[in-house]
């Protein structure tokens, strides 16, 4: 889900932090720069070390200093074929959206729905639709009520940033990422919870 | 802004929680002391990562584990979402595994070595606990006191 990666950056210090140590002043710079921000790379959340300072010179006509910095983060990136448990958000006609708290843009399209399932207006919230799979007898609902749903990773795709929108529009997404809950084990944990662990199956 | 290396290195989500950790990220609701090193967003992921098996591992364990996987013909991939999952039961673990009826993988030793080396899952714990009681040999308990 996480990885590191190696940044180099230029990276200006107000003068107002000059005061402080200058690996301080750099990291308040960095994390202002990066921290909760999508790169091309995935999501940056957190900067992990400094790996060297250079420079530190005072352009013209600007009170800051100005440092290249060659440093790491940690990335949430994650890859396809992930497994991720996720807590369910909302669902309308088209699929469900799941949330990680710190992510909240994990689609589940409805072909990604185990099936035969069926979609049905939400009786508790007049604004969702409920997603309902059938399995032989029994059917499952997907809602509020599922502690967690483990989903398997898809595709992760990066939008470009739209230049026009509807006034309605849900909230720019940078980072997209795409998942199936169709196969063993995937889903609301709940479903799968009947099933015994190796430590009590009948040999 | 050039990227050196985008991809340095996978982490598991042990060691992002240990890196929160070593910040001085904590349970407690006040979260005024540490919030001088720990931002928001970053408390975000560490609340997410205190609910899953990452919270209850330990360094020596994740190692441990990772060493004993080579013997099972495990892509890092794998091995990586094993320990960040940690998978009970076959229905779990087959959605992280690739084709394993091809590349004839030991599900049951994979899933003996989960039980033995990785502790148990935090919040589902407290709850297994009281209904395995009779079936469950004591395993589980011993667990918790290594931690």
């Amino acid at each position: 889900m996480f990885c590191l990666s190696e940044l180099e950056d230029t990276v200006r210090v107000p003068p107002s932090d000059l005061n402080l140590p200058l690996e301080v002043a750099i990291k308040k710079a960095l994390q202002k720069l990066f921290l909760d921000k999508v790169l091309s790379i995935g999501l940056c959340v957190s900067i992990y070390g400094i790996k060297s300072i250079e420079g530190g010179f005072v352009l013209p006509g600007d009170g800051a200093a100005t440092y290249k910095v060659v440093f790491r983060i940690v990335v949430f990136r994650p890859f396809v074929g992930e497994v991720i448990a996720a807590k369910f958000k909302e669902s309308d006609s088209n699929g469900l959206r799941l949330t990680l708290g710190f992510f909240e843009d994990v689609y589940v399209p409805a072909p990604l729905i185990p099936t035969p399932n069926r979609c049905e207006p939400d009786p508790y919230n007049r604004n969702q639709m409920r997603w309902v799979w059938k399995y032989g007898d029994d059917e499952f609902i997907i809602d509020d009520s599922c502690q967690q749903i483990k989903f398997r990773v898809e595709n992760i795709s990066y939008p470009p940033v739209p230049t026009e929108r509807a006034e309605d529009a849900k909230p720019f997404a940078p980072m997209v990422v795409t998942g199936t809950i169709d196969d063993d084990g995937l889903g609301p944990v709940s479903w799968w919870e009947a099933c015994a662990p190796i430590s009590d199956a009948e040999d | 802004m050039t990227s050196v290396k985008a991809n340095a290195g996978a982490l598991t989500n042990f060691e992002v929680l240990d890196l929160l950790n070593s910040r001085g990220a904590s349970k407690d609701t006040t979260r005024v002391i540490a919030s001088e090193t720990v931002s928001r967003s970053e408390y975000k992921v560490y609340d997410y990562l205190m609910e899953t098996a990452a919270s209850t591992q330990t360094r020596d364990s994740v190692t441990k584990f990772s060493d004993k996987c080579k013997g099972f013909k495990l892509a890092k991939a794998e091995i990586l979402n094993i320990i960040n999952l940690r998978p009970s039961s076959d229905v779990e673990l087959t959605p992280i595994l690739e084709k394993p009826d091809e590349r004839e993988i030991d599900i049951e030793g994979i899933l003996a070595l989960v039980q033995e080396l990785l502790p148990p899952l935090p919040t589902v714990e407290a709850h297994k606990e009281n209904e395995q009681e009779e079936t469950e040999d004591g395993e589980q308990p011993n667990m918790e006191t290594s931690v």
